[in-house]
């Protein structure tokens, strides 16, 4: 009661005191308006307003009010007195330097770089804009350290595989976790033509504001069981206070392969082929063989005079385009901010059939009630519809149509399809079959927020995200392979995931430098799938395409799981005189997907910090401006091994209609999460007012318990196995440099690098550390993951052009015979060292930015490879360095020689093995921002004008297509390094405007 | 102060206790304790069985294309373009060739979930029941025993037995292989306990007949003429079989016909037909023709009005095909009373007998059937031939070969070429497992 009245009589003391009023503008130190920017009277937070275009404020203070307090985003908040006089103030407001007192969302609340304790790096739009790919992934690609960012392929909805600081897992999932606006998202693929779908290109990049990654334990381990892989927060567009923008961007462009491998032209590929068979079956077999063949490859053309070289590369890429256009109105008052934002993204890709166009919508209100309860919703629509192509192990992918002989017409005379080729020509695919995947998404949030006291706040967030993916398949009767009268199939979908957080925060100012917050909360988060779908045979004519019309259904699926989250988790951050940081949380976290026994795992992380900068020793050195050091500790899990990993399960199977029952896993009880443990130690810098700053983390982390799919001998009945096995140490380096170059006047130059060095090793293995080896790739103790393990190519003898290997690795005894050359480790499928470099120059209007970035370390083994560089051994077409075969006895060459079905040098050897090292121009833009004189005119709040390019630039000594390309079929892929056929990145020029109103 | 303390008694009821949500149930499949504690669902789990065995790495077609393959010399071409099948006919196998892993593996699987069946008979309370499902796990379990041995044994050296379910797969799984003659007594075991308990009709499933024609192939086989004689005899005198009217009705059957002893079944909507696929044209469900005839097989025909020298149709690319797999939801035979007439005529010719009929007429049925001119006399090496000509493309080809001690593409009969590897995963995950000569 006491509070109360004190409150009555301080509004009553306010009101009998004399107010005044204060004008004045806001600008940035080049003079440059600020627009909504707040301003308050200090002391008292209810009393504010905010400038508008102008730079403009006004405000009513109590006459004995003597500071206001002066904040905007990515400034340095200002207090300055109240003047005297009745003129109009004056405030210039400094850019912050070092971003450190930027917000960095951390998960149930958010803090500054300068008071962080953890390894957290923060993306703006300035990073995520303009940059001509559909998925907000790619955008961010070497922009942030030890963080690994890779479309598997060249499709427009490739699956995208983000690493953060490595791999830290062999067979559950190794990506991190997606949070937008606080809430975990699906991120399931649910594609099924084979190849993995990116689930979130259901976001539109335009839609969000900012993206932090954390990467070491402590800050991850709010997110517990499901942060070992570490965590994205995506943050999605707000409204500000202020008056009211409309912003526009609409951007077009072009896209083409970014490299080709070369193929055999039909002079080659005759000269080659000939010699082969004549190799294999001597001068008049073998050239009646040759024949024979080439007669049929060139589908009645004449052959022997060069009638036909077709260029498949020419046939499977087309150039692409992307188009977009958003529009966005966003603003509101110092009680409500909205924001309303739609865009487009039209996407055709580089290869033939692959079309991307998603639709998407945002809206965010938050509004103010009163000073104690503020209330809003996010709410995100979208629908994505994809034209597939198949898989990179199908016949009818595009580029499998790489595989045909240039001898082959790739269309008949009347411009149909050939149907007669070495393999089923896609084209005929392309032309009488579609694969349409339709993604439609939802995400919302409401929440809430009541403060009991300045101090003490209630938060509850209730989040639903809804995935619904369809997918329809139509292959007609012209299609390959078709025997049964046109093939329908239809499948569908839906996942939906609820999450409720509920959670407390206690902040206590201690004194002016010395506070505490306390959180303390629990979530409960529940996810259903459920899936259908059909398959239908004997369709009446091509016209007819869908289920309805089949006359028999011949598949028909059903399926819904679930698994469930229940977690409370805590967190406290003690800072003591600015100077020093400590920070603690603990989360539990039960899940369904774990037996009964081990259904809950506790996840604790502490972390520390020193700002020594703020020491007195250091506090006026003139060349150390900034200085601290930290580090953290910590627990967390990878639950992602699918929903019932741990179960004996049984399947219902039909033989001859009859239903039986197979054994499909064998159970394992004890089966759990994977446990990691991480520390970090940290040193942030700046020097000379910043002009040079950075970051050196060093890190290690520790998974045990990992979660394996342990291939058993075949002998036993089974394949696989789920365990909780061996051990895996990973550690590495990072390194981050921002360098102001120059600023001076109207120049602007600034360099970011970053560094990241990881070296995963497997410490422990089940059996007695006995190897573990699925293909090519080996797990074995003191080597990196999934490293290759092969036998060693040694080249052609010199004598017999015979295919040699060395029996015991590199340099040792070569042999023509294979079995009795041994496998040894021959590469790492991920790169050991990646880095970025980002440059930003300007010069008034006009500015250039470009980022670059690297990777080092990883190897890619060729599939295809055995087809393709076969020296002839089958009538596949062949890279051209094939074309450099042993011919005669002295040749020194590493093309055995050619024989045809002669199995000379295809067995899986490091021949197919190559180093993927490369660096690459990922994004450049160069932008010209109109003058406010000019925009002023035509009533613009501002314009810009810009180029920008993705992909431009590779610098590589990889001959195959993309060193950033991998396989996309089922158990091939990016982790074991596997290509096969797989398209490479598209390579994309765009111009586009973005005006403000 | 109090609506303080009430927001708080919300904002704490919002904590909701909800740990028994964590039970969440799988729905697609069942646990140990449902599949193997009633009968009906331990009947289901051998039509399971069933349904492994009709997969396309095992007798859904590769078992048979790989025993063709490695026998043959030119009679086919590989047109396709796995290497895997081609290293067969090339006869250069490597121990990594995935196709030989999953036959490997399929095979067991049969030989797990048999055992499984076997080591639950306790759940029936029926005998004639129980009688039935042991037959019928025998005969799979037999029959896939045979395959292990005859392709991955040499003579001495078999693979290992395993006489019951593995239940702990966490457990040791490390096996050696047994030795050949082991192996051969225990599928004899199998096959005598399952021709006195299987009935004499049990539909589509394994009835007796099927389990002596399993007898009579193994014996031949093994050379035990006698015991392969009496088999056959007894499949062609009181099975119930005919001879399908024509060749070409043998074949390609949605349901069993008249001359089926076993088959696997193939429906549109389960089942599987790797035969269609490597053999058929693209119209007809396959990949275009990967293995197409060559004239040498042809020239094996003494008669040019034989219907089976004609039983080919040609694809885009003029080679010649299989018209023995054209239906692509068709049944893949495993064993037609024609090879049981076969092995009669052969083992009476061997062994001098006239049990059941002479040899001559026979093989003369067959002739006959397919319009090519009757023989007048019969030796072993015309029922050899005549083997080639009707049992072509159904996987008899290396089997064959190795009894006859015949040589292919300059091999001898027990060339280590002609055994297929221990597949790189069985040597990488099981230790005590030795690898055959060459690999």
């Amino acid at each position: 009661m006491k509070v109360r009245l004190l409150l009555f009589f301080a509004m009553l003391s306010t009101l009998a005191l004399a107010q005044r009023r204060i004008t004045g503008t806001v600008n940035d130190v080049q003079g440059s308006p600020l627009l909504g920017a707040s301003v308050f009277e200090k002391g008292n937070t209810s009393n504010g307003t905010i400038t508008d275009i102008n730079g403009a404020f006004e405000i009513n203070v109590p006459a004995k009010t003597k500071t206001l307090i002066v904040s905007y985003t990515g400034f340095t908040t200002l207090e300055v007195d109240v003047p005297a006089g009745s003129l109009p103030m004056l405030i210039a407001l400094q850019e912050s330097s070092l971003v450190l007192d930027e917000l960095l969302v951390i998960g149930y609340g958010s803090t500054s770089k300068r008071n962080l304790t953890d390894n957290v790096v923060k993306l703006g739009t300035k990073d995520i804009s303009n940059i001509a790919v559909s998925n907000f992934q790619s955008t961010i690609s070497g922009k942030a350290a030890g963080v690994r960012i890779n479309q598997t392929n060249g499709k427009v909805d490739g699956g995208i595989n983000i690493r953060i600081r490595g791999t830290s897992s062999i067979s559950a999932g190794s990506e991190p976790l997606y949070v937008l606006d606080g809430m975990p998202v699906i991120n399931v693929n649910e594609s099924n033509n084979g190849a993995p779908m990116n689930p979130l290109l259901s976001l539109s990049p335009s839609e969000i504001e900012s993206i932090d990654i954390l990467k070491d334990a402590s800050s991850a381990a709010i997110y517990g069981a499901r942060g070992a892989n570490g965590v994205v927060l995506i943050t999605t567009k707000k409204g500000k206070a202020g008056n009211t923008n409309v912003s526009l961007n609409i951007s077009t462009g072009v896209s083409s392969p970014t490299h080709l491998v070369e193929w055999l032209n039909a002079s080659e590929y005759k000269e080659l082929f000939t010699e082969a068979a004549i190799n294999s079956f001597g001068e008049e077999d073998g050239k009646a063989e040759a024949e024979g063949a080439f007669d049929f490859l060139s589908n009645g053309t004449d052959w022997q005079n060069g009638a036909v070289d077709t260029d498949w590369n020419k046939i499977a890429f087309r150039d692409g385009s992307q188009s977009d256009i958003d529009l966005s109105v966003s603003g509101g008052d110092l009680k409500t901010q909205y924001y309303f934002g739609g865009a487009l993204n039209k996407t055709k890709g580089i290869l033939v059939g692959n079309d991307l166009k998603r639709m998407s919508a945002r809206m965010n209100v938050k509004h103010q009630l009163n000073s104690k309860v503020s209330a809003g919703m996010n709410l995100g629509i979208s629908k994505t519809i994809i034209d597939r192509v198949d898989n990179d192990n199908s016949f009818t992918s595009p580029l499998q149509s790489i595989a045909q002989s240039p001898l082959s017409p790739a269309y008949n005379d009347d411009g149909s399809p050939n149907a007669n080729t070495l393999y089923a020509n896609f084209l005929l695919e392309d032309l009488y079959a579609s694969y349409t995947t339709n993604l439609r998404r939802i995400t919302g949030k409401i929440f809430a927020e009541y403060n009991f006291t300045e101090k003490f706040k209630f938060n509850s967030d209730l989040g639903y995200d809804m995935s619904d993916q369809t997918e329809d398949q139509y292959r007609g009767t012209q299609t390959p392979f078709m025997s049964t009268n046109g093939y329908a199939y239809n499948s569908s979908a839906k996942s939906e995931n609820y999450i409720w957080s509920n959670y407390f925060t206690y902040k206590n100012d201690i004194s002016d430098n010395n506070n505490f917050t306390v959180v303390a909360g629990q979530e409960f988060n529940n996810s259903d799938r459920l899936f259908n779908s059909v398959t239908g045979t004997q369709f009446p004519s091509d016209n007819f395409t869908t289920i309805s019309s089949a006359a028999e259904i011949t598949a028909g699926k059903g399926d819904n799981s679930r698994y469930n989250f229940l977690s409370y988790f805590g967190r406290a951050t003690l800072n003591l005189r600015d100077k020093y940081f400590v920070k603690a949380s603990i989360r539990r976290d039960g899940s369904s997907r774990f037996g009964s026994n081990q259904r809950y795992g506790i996840f604790p992380a502490v972390s520390l910090g020193w700002l020594v900068s703020e020491e007195s020793f250091l506090k006026d050195n003139s060349t150390i401006s900034f200085l601290k050091i930290r580090g953290s500790y910590g627990q967390l899990g990878n639950s992602e091994i699918g929903n019932f990993a741990s179960r004996t399960l049984y399947n219902g199977v039909s033989y001859n209609k009859i239903s039986g029952i197979v054994l499909t896993q064998p159970g394992n009880n004890d089966l759990t999460w994977e446990k990691s443990r991480q520390l970090d130690l940290g040193i942030e810098f700046g020097i000379l007012k910043d002009r040079l700053s950075g970051e050196i983390d060093f890190y290690k982390k520790d998974t045990d318990g990992l979660l394996f799919k342990v291939p058993l001998p075949g002998s036993s009945g089974q394949t696989v196995f789920n365990k909780n096995i061996g051990t895996l140490e990973s550690k590495g380096i990072e390194i981050v440099l921002n360098s102001k170059n120059l600023s001076s006047g109207y120049t602007r130059w600034s360099t970011s690098v970053n560094l990241a060095n990881n070296n995963n090793k497997i410490t422990s293995l089940p059996n007695n550390n006995a190897d573990i080896i699925v293909g090519e790739n080996i797990n074995q103790v003191g080597q990196a993951v999934s490293s290759f393990y092969l036998v060693e190519f040694a080249g052609a003898d010199p004598a017999n052009g015979d295919a040699l290997y060395y029996k015991d690795g590199l340099g040792s005894e070569t042999t023509n015979d294979y079995s009795e050359a041994n496998r040894f480790i021959a590469g790492n499928p991920q790169p050991t060292w990646i880095a970025g470099l980002t440059n930003e120059v300007s010069y008034k209007g006009i500015a250039l930015t470009f980022t670059f970035v690297g990777e080092w370390g990883a190897s890619i083994y060729n599939g295809g490879g055995v087809y393709q560089s076969s020296n002839a051994d089958f009538f596949d077409n062949q890279d051209k360095e094939q074309l450099n075969r042993w011919q005669k006895a002295g040749d020194i060459t590493n093309v055995p020689q050619a024989r045809l079905y002669g199995q000379n040098g295809t067995a899986q050897s490091t021949r197919y093995l190559q180093k993927a090292d490369f660096i690459r121009l990922r994004n450049i833009m160069l932008s010209y921002d109109l003058p406010q004189s000019i925009t002023n005119k035509i009533k613009l709040g501002s314009a810009r004008l810009y180029i920008s390019g993705v992909n431009l630039l590779t610098f590589t000594s990889y001959t195959g297509y993309d060193p950033e390309a991998r396989a996309d079929a089922s158990g091939y892929g990016f982790d074991n390094g596997w290509n096969f056929y797989s398209a490479p990145q598209a390579k994309t020029t765009s111009v586009g405007l973005n005006v403000n109103f | 102060m109090k609506t303080r303390n009430l927001s708080l008694y919300i904002a704490l009821l919002m904590f909701c206790s909800c740990e028994s949500r964590l039970d969440v149930e799988p729905t697609l499949s069942i646990s140990d304790e449902v599949a193997l504690k009633s009968p009906e669902n331990v009947k289901k789990l051998l039509i399971g069985t069933y349904e492994i065995n009709g997969d396309a790495y095992s007798y859904g077609g590769y078992l048979q294309i790989f025993s063709d393959l490695l026998g043959y010399d030119n009679y086919v071409s590989w047109n396709g373009t796995f290497s895997e099948p081609r290293e067969a006919l090339t006869k250069n196998m490597f121990s990594n060739n995935s196709l030989i892993q999953e036959i490997w593996n399929n095979l067991f699987k049969v030989v797990s979930q048999s055992n499984l069946v076997l080591d639950h008979l306790d759940v029936f309370a029926d005998d004639a029941e129980r009688s039935v499902v042991e037959g019928e796990a025998r005969f799979l379990r037999a029959m896939n025993y045979f395959d292990l041995v005859r392709m991955f044994g040499t003579e001495v050296n078999g693979v290992p037995i395993r006489q019951t379910a593995v239940t702990d797969f966490g457990g040791i799984l490390e096996i050696k292989r047994n030795s050949t003659a082991e192996v051969y007594a225990f599928i004899q075991d199998d096959i005598a306990k399952a021709i006195s308990l299987l009935p004499e009709e049990n539909g589509e499933f394994a009835d007796k007949y099927a389990a002596l024609a399993l007898q009579a192939r193994v014996n031949l086989y093994l050379g035990k003429y006698a015991e392969a004689r009496d088999a056959a005899n007894a499949v062609i005198e009181q099975g119930g079989n005919v001879l399908s009217p024509s060749f070409a009705d043998a074949f390609n059957l949605d349901v069993d016909g008249a001359e089926d002893i076993f088959m696997m079944q193939v429906t549109s909507q389960s089942g599987e037909n790797q035969l269609i696929q490597m053999y058929a044209s693209e119209e007809n469900g396959g990949r275009g023709g990967d293995i197409s005839i060559n004239q040498e097989f042809l020239d094996i025909f003494d008669d040019d009005n034989d219907e089976r020298k004609h039983f080919y149709y040609e694809n885009p690319a003029a080679n010649l095909l299989s018209s023995k797999y054209t239906n692509q939801f068709g049944n893949v035979p495993i064993f037609r009373l024609a090879e049981m007439l076969l092995i009669r005529a052969e083992t009476n010719i061997r062994l001098n007998t006239f049990i059941g009929s002479a040899p001559l007429d026979d093989v003369n049925a067959l002739r006959q059937r397919s319009n090519a001119a009757p023989l007048p006399t019969v030796t072993l090496e015309d029922v050899l031939w005549e083997r080639q000509r009707e049992l072509a493309f159904e996987g008899f080809a290396i089997y064959d070969l190795k009894r006859t001690q015949s040589s292919v593409q300059g091999l001898p009969y027990n060339s280590p070429k002609l055994v297929l590897p221990i597949p790189r995963s069985e040597m990488d995950a099981n230790p005590l497992m030795e690898q055959n000569e060459g690999y």
